[in-house]
């Protein structure tokens, strides 16, 4: 042990901490100062050359074209273009929501806590999963509007009834549970060491992979009356 | 400054140093800050337990801790909006109506006619989209990381509600200026929420205050926005902070499986 009064000046006591910890005063609070100065002054710099937009007193008799959802919801917006309005707007939502929150009650392996991605295996499940996913949305928000599943079933002759519901329940949920489970599938064949972690993050990686390529298709390639355009022919909601 | 003067100790003779040392010498200087500037073992731990602010914080913290690139700060970032988003938001209510149509011309003259306005309008905005890309973004390192397991599997449920709660902060605020975006998103809004299987008018109906959006809907959202979900979140982010602290921050040293695939080697 250091005598009291080297303690007093400051001096580390000679007993290996087990944990190598430091103080937080100054190492610690000191990048959390720098980290907060940073943000906040980007953030007020942006405040000062951008203004936050005000657009004419609210009509409700006149619709803009087209209406969209705050960004944030703009991914639940385009599934709304691909299925049973319930399905999009709450039953896939709540699903994910509860998914997420239960994942801590299925992965309890603590190995590799605290480490990005966990191994190097990791980060390459979850580069894989992302352009998985990207290939996936993109094709099905693709397939849907130039070609789409209730046309497809008209021409098999179906009633109108049975095409709304295989085309607007029924076939949304298989391609969704499809795409969820070929990865995991996929996962496991071409990691055969992958455990329960890496399979979560893969899936995982599909909700943040579909949450980001859905949001920019509405924002940027979604134009009047949500048909799909390129982001250069975006014109003002009018 | 602080230090040096102090450090000199009786041999301080410039007149900065000699008022300084007055300054701390007083009652007052005394009663609201109770120790030496902190530079050895025993203030660098007062400061902590004698701050409310720092005192979220633990003495101690692993190396680990210190590498920025670990959390990116999203945690703290995520609550520095907040509190921006608070103190920003206050502001606004001095002279925002919620009432048809005045709010429109509140929030208008808010930008016109006071001073700094159109810039505390635009610090709420661009804060408000900030705060819910940072609560993701600090969900997704929480993830990443597989920080959620063994002792901190509930507060990561507490962190699920927390996002809801900023997005419904978001989405409540939305509505508020009255515009023609305002209106018609949130009309968007309303209809993919309100599309659950059976009750989904009942829903529509509370979420509205009536059929249509109109001032019923504005009063209603308006108190959402600036009282019950702020009080709720807070009051979560509480939760969410004493886990933490007693949960142990997941920076430790990590269980290797392998070497750390970002940061090279896991550090001995
Ligand atoms: C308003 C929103 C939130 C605030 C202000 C907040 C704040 C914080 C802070 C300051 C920390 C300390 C470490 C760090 O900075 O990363 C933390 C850790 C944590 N957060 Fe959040 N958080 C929020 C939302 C969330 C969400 C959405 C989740 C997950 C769904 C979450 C899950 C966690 C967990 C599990 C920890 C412990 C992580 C560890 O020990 O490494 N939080 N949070």
């Amino acid at each position: 042990m250091a005598q009291p009064a080297d303690q007093a000046q400051g001096a580390q006591p000679k007993r290996p901490d087990p944990l190598d910890r430091v103080y937080t005063w100054p190492h610690f609070l000191i990048v959390e100062f720098i980290g907060l100065m940073v943000f906040v002054v980007l953030l007020f710099l942006v405040s000062v050359l951008l203004k936050a937009p005000l657009l004419d007193l609210a009509q409700p008799e006149y619709t803009p074209n087209p209406a969209k959802a705050p960004w944030y919801f703009l991914s639940l917006q385009e599934l709304l273009l691909h299925m049973h309005p319930s399905l999009a707007g709450v039953i896939v939502p709540g699903a994910v929501l509860l998914l997420i929150a239960a994942i801590p009650y299925f992965d309890k392996d603590e190995r590799g806590t605290g480490v990005w991605f966990t191994t190097r295996m990791g980060v390459d499940i979850y580069r894989y999963s992302f352009i998985y996913t990207t290939i996936w949305v993109t094709a099905l928000v693709l397939f849907d509007e130039f070609v789409g599943t209730k046309p497809v079933l008209r021409l098999l002759g179906l009633p109108d009834s049975a095409v709304e519901f295989l085309g607007n329940i029924v076939i949304p949920v298989i391609v969704m549970l499809t795409v969820f489970l070929l990865l995991a599938w996929l996962v496991k064949r071409r990691w055969p060491n992958a455990d329960r972690r890496h399979v979560f993050i893969a899936m995982f990686t599909v909700y943040v992979a579909s949450f980001i390529v859905l949001t920019i298709i509405g924002s940027f390639f979604r134009g009047e009356s949500m048909y799909l355009v390129w982001p250069w022919e975006l014109t003002h909601p009018h | 400054m602080a230090g040096n003067g102090e450090a000199k100790g009786s041999q301080q003779t410039g007149l900065f140093d000699r008022v300084w040392s007055w300054l701390k010498s007083t009652e007052l200087f005394r009663s609201i800050y109770q120790n030496d500037y902190p530079r050895d073992r025993r203030t660098r731990v007062m400061v902590l337990t004698n701050n409310l602010f720092l005192h979220l914080h633990p003495n101690l913290v692993t190396r680990y801790s210190i590498d920025y690139r670990y959390t990116w700060g999203l945690g703290g970032l995520s609550l520095a909006t907040f509190i921006i988003l608070a103190l920003t938001g206050a502001f606004l209510m001095f002279y925002y109506v919620p009432a048809v149509p005045d709010a429109y011309f509140s929030i208008r003259a808010f930008d016109t006619d006071v001073a700094l306005g159109q810039f505390f309008r635009n610090l709420h905005r661009w804060a408000a989209h900030t705060m819910v890309i940072v609560v993701m973004l600090h969900m997704f390192r929480v993830f990443y990381t597989g920080s959620y397991k063994g002792p901190r599997k509930f507060n990561w449920v507490i962190g699920v509600f927390l996002y809801m709660l900023t997005l419904l902060m978001s989405f409540t605020g939305y509505l508020l200026p009255w515009d023609q975006l305002a209106y018609w998103a949130i009309t968007v809004g309303v209809n993919i929420g309100g599309a659950v299987p059976f009750v989904g008018d009942q829903v529509r109906r509370i979420l509205l205050a009536g059929f249509d959006i109109t001032g019923a809907t504005l009063v209603r959202w308006y108190t959402l926005h600036v009282i019950f979900l702020p009080l709720i979140a807070f009051w979560m982010m509480l939760l969410h902070f004493y886990r933490v602290r007693k949960d142990g921050f997941s920076a430790t040293k990590p269980i290797p499986i392998e070497d750390h695939p970002i940061l090279g080697k896991v550090k001995e």
